[in-house]
């Protein structure tokens, strides 16, 4: 039988991101922060409108308002949590230990269940908002049981020293991907996740280095030096595993039991976009910054050209303070935000844009005709939107 | 009229009905038959689908020029996908709500609600929540839990004060000034029926201001002790935070801005980090205790003086002092100084002496200079 193939247009063009990004973030520090919601929405928008498998674009149906209704719910849970669990813990922590560090331990321990509770009601607000061919994908509710295996998988991985990392990155997709639906179709993920462990070679080696510099460098300053290899070896190691484990994991899942992936990244591609992308990224900004100290400088220059005397300099200080201590503290402020502003638009520019662009283009569907009888599933209203995760945000409200 | 509909050059598309997940590739025109549409042709006979142009939108921030996607008002799936540049441009001027967007029906008002209730619910968390589980766990805390509270508390506050110097804020242990303090403090505690050991503390500091904290730490600034007039007035001044130590006013007020800090952390994104902790700090010194608890704390001064055979007219004198000094300013630095109802303490204060004029000193006038300058 002929094997039908979708392959995967990917149609984004950095100078409509570079506009887009920059207004919309512009007018969330314009709103103080409020117009993050519009923003992700538009930037969504078009990020998913920009793959195109078999030439049909992805749909990104959320809407700001309702991620700005679920983040008010999520943050009056939170604040509940946090403020009660905080004073419950701060005084068992007192009463039986008589000091406060299990408090503070523990408060951080009772976040990392929400935290993966969140990222996974996040992943169901995205998925219950995209659309393609016209049908909405979804996942089941299970942010708790999730968060749990989440939680022990971690703590797996970390007492095995790295080892079993292939087995959580297996499990928690399988968990995922087998709950995961387009339509009325349902996902799976086949396999076993010792097939992803010739990926991870790299990474343990790198792992291993590491662990013997910082092991000699405990007796001998000179095993320090191991290091220049092993940090390398593990960060590269790192992305390769993570690479060749999606490839890995794409191959073995289905749709509807007929349908089939094929991805194809490659890790030199992905280094490099991280490498040159943020190295442009940080270059610009850095260019940047340098025209606005000159055009500064031929400002001053261009109103007292024989330059400022030392009274005229004090006077400058002197103004700023008395006439406008909050103008000052305004304009710092603006430039702070600027400067963050300009690096997150850039690095989507010369990161998310070329990544994603990598990721679709290498992306097929195999079997794609029994997409076709494939049909639609209800809306999920899901009214807290992805609410938990912009709440645990840093610097989420304001 | 005219029956026969008047179509333009039907030009292909694809086309998703919202209900299957299969692209079909249809002919789409203009039609202009009791109203203008958008005719959708589908293949195999299927019967032709109709768009009222002015339901039409278009998808906003999609990527690349080469597409145009169409949809109708509201949250309905079906999708028309153009790339033909000529209709496009046509749709373009024939549809008049081509890029408005959908608003849900009384979405404003369920914000405004939703917005509302927000506040409130964090407001009752904040300032009603809380407050009553600090104040029942306050009673419940066990002594040795209280006094390492009290001594994590004491440690903060010295460091936020003394941000300039490398240890925090010094305190003052001049031997022969601590003497006097001890001297004062024997005087005052046989009345005193406290659960732990009054630790007294002289901070290098100019603000005229005396606190509590959890445990049985009382803490002076320097600034406090330069500004009384005598022994008496610093005497009536620690009988009075001795009482909220024993009322444990300090340990329901820490609780209380630990509670509140982890919350303010979430709103401003500063989760544990130093604006909590200042905020904390702030609180404490500060101590905004309410009026009941101030009430209840002078009067169990005025009794701790009585039995010390201390008179409590010179306290009375501190706070009118005070009043006169710095008027109304509420707020300013402590709690001894910005309570509103001075007056009335004061008042309170004089009725309550039951030592009168005659009275052992609490400490001889060298004893006295020693404490005051116990800094040096």
């Amino acid at each position: 039988m002929e094997i039908q193939v979708l392959t995967t247009e990917y149609v984004g063009k950095r100078g409509q991101l570079f506009w887009l990004a920059l207004k919309t973030s512009f007018l969330t520090v314009l709103t103080l922060g409020f117009y993050r919601f519009w923003m992700k929405t538009r930037l969504r928008r078009f990020y998913w409108s920009a793959i195109r498998p078999g030439g049909i674009p992805l749909e990104y149906a959320g809407t700001g308002v309702e991620k700005l209704m679920g983040f008010l719910v999520a943050v009056v849970v939170m604040a509940f949590y946090i403020g009660v669990f905080n004073l419950i813990l701060m005084f068992l922590s007192y009463s039986l230990l008589n000091n406060n560090f299990a408090a503070y331990a523990m408060s951080f321990v009772g976040v990392i269940p929400i935290y993966f509770y969140a990222q996974y009601r996040a992943r169901r607000y995205v998925l219950a908002r995209t659309r393609w061919r016209g049908v909405r994908f979804g996942i089941d509710a299970a942010a708790w049981p999730y968060a749990w295996r989440a939680m022990l998988h971690w703590l797996a991985t970390i007492l095995t020293l790295g080892i079993l990392l292939p087995r959580q990155i297996f499990w928690l997709e399988k968990f995922r991907v087998d709950r995961t639906w387009f339509g009325r179709a349902r996902f799976h993920q086949g396999g076993r996740w010792v097939l992803l462990l010739r990926s991870a070679v790299h990474l343990y080696i790198g792992i291993a280095l590491t662990l013997l510099a910082v092991g000699i460098g405990w007796f001998d300053e000179a095993g320090f030096a191991l290091l220049t290899l092993g940090l390398p070896w593990l960060v590269i190691g790192f992305v390769h595993f993570r690479v060749k484990s999606f490839r890995i994991l794409a191959e073995h899942k289905t749709l509807a039991e007929h349908v089939k992936f094929r991805a194809k990244p490659r890790t030199g591609r992905v280094l490099r976009i991280y490498v040159f992308g943020n190295f442009l990224a940080y270059l610009i900004l850095i260019a940047g910054l340098i025209v606005l100290m000159f055009s500064v400088l031929s400002l001053v220059l261009a109103i007292a050209p024989d330059g400022l005397s030392g009274d005229q300099f004090e006077n400058l200080f002197t103004a700023s303070e008395g006439v406008s201590r909050f103008g000052a503290f305004f304009a710092a402020g603006l430039a702070y935000f600027s400067f963050f502003i300009f690096w997150g638009v850039l690095t989507q520019v010369f990161v998310t844009v070329p990544m994603m662009h990598h990721y679709a283009e290498t992306l097929s569907i195999l079997n794609s005709h029994h997409l076709n009888a494939i049909s639609q599933r209800p809306r999920d209203e899901f009214g807290e939107a992805e609410g938990f995760a912009e709440a645990l945000d840093i610097g989420a409200a304001i | 009229m005219n029956d026969q509909p008047q179509q333009s050059n039907a030009v292909f598309a694809d086309f998703v009905d919202g209900e299957h997940a299969a692209v079909q590739r249809v002919q789409v025109s203009l039609v202009y038959q009791n109203g203008e549409m958008l005719r959708i042709q589908r293949a195999d006979n299927k019967p032709a689908i109709d768009w009222n142009l002015a339901d039409i939108r278009s998808i906003p921030d999609q990527a690349g020029q080469t597409a145009v996607v169409l949809g109708l008002d509201g949250d309905f799936p079906a999708r028309v996908i153009v790339t033909d540049a000529v209709l496009a441009r046509q749709l373009d001027l024939a549809c008049p709500d081509l890029r408005r967007r959908h608003k849900a029906p009384d979405v404003m008002r369920r914000l405004a609600i939703l917005t509302a209730a927000a506040i409130a619910s964090v407001a009752v968390i904040i300032f009603v929540l809380i407050p009553i589980m600090a104040n029942q766990l306050a009673t419940l805390l066990p002594v040795n839990g209280e006094r390492a509270l009290g001594d994590s508390t004491f440690e903060q506050i010295k460091a936020a004060l003394g941000e300039n110097e490398q240890f925090g804020l010094q305190s003052c242990e001049r031997a022969d000034g601590l003497a006097s303090l001890d001297k004062m403090m024997a005087r005052l505690s046989p009345g005193a029926d406290i659960p732990y050991d009054i630790r007294m503390h002289v901070l290098n500091h100019d603000m005229v201001n005396a606190f509590a904290l959890p445990g049985g730490h009382i803490v002076l600034f320097k600034g406090l002790l330069t500004d009384v007039r005598s022994a008496e007035e610093l005497a009536g001044i620690l009988a009075h935070e001795m009482a909220h130590v024993e009322n444990r006013d300090p340990t329901r007020l820490a609780l209380r801005s630990a509670g509140s800090v982890g919350v303010l952390g979430l709103l401003l994104g500063d989760f544990a980090g130093g604006a909590a902790v200042l905020y904390l700090t702030e609180s404490l010194i500060q101590a905004q205790y309410s009026r009941g608890a101030e009430a209840a704390a002078d009067v169990y001064a005025h009794a701790l003086l009585g039995e010390a055979g201390v008179p409590s007219t010179p306290m009375a004198d501190f706070f009118l002092r005070i009043l006169e000094e710095q008027g109304d300013a509420e707020g300013l630095v402590s709690h001894l100084s910005s309570h509103p109802e001075a007056r009335a303490r004061a008042d309170a204060a004089i009725a309550a002496d039951r030592v009168g004029r005659q009275y052992d000193p609490v400490l001889s006038q060298r004893e006295w200079q020693d404490l005051r300058y116990i800094c040096g």
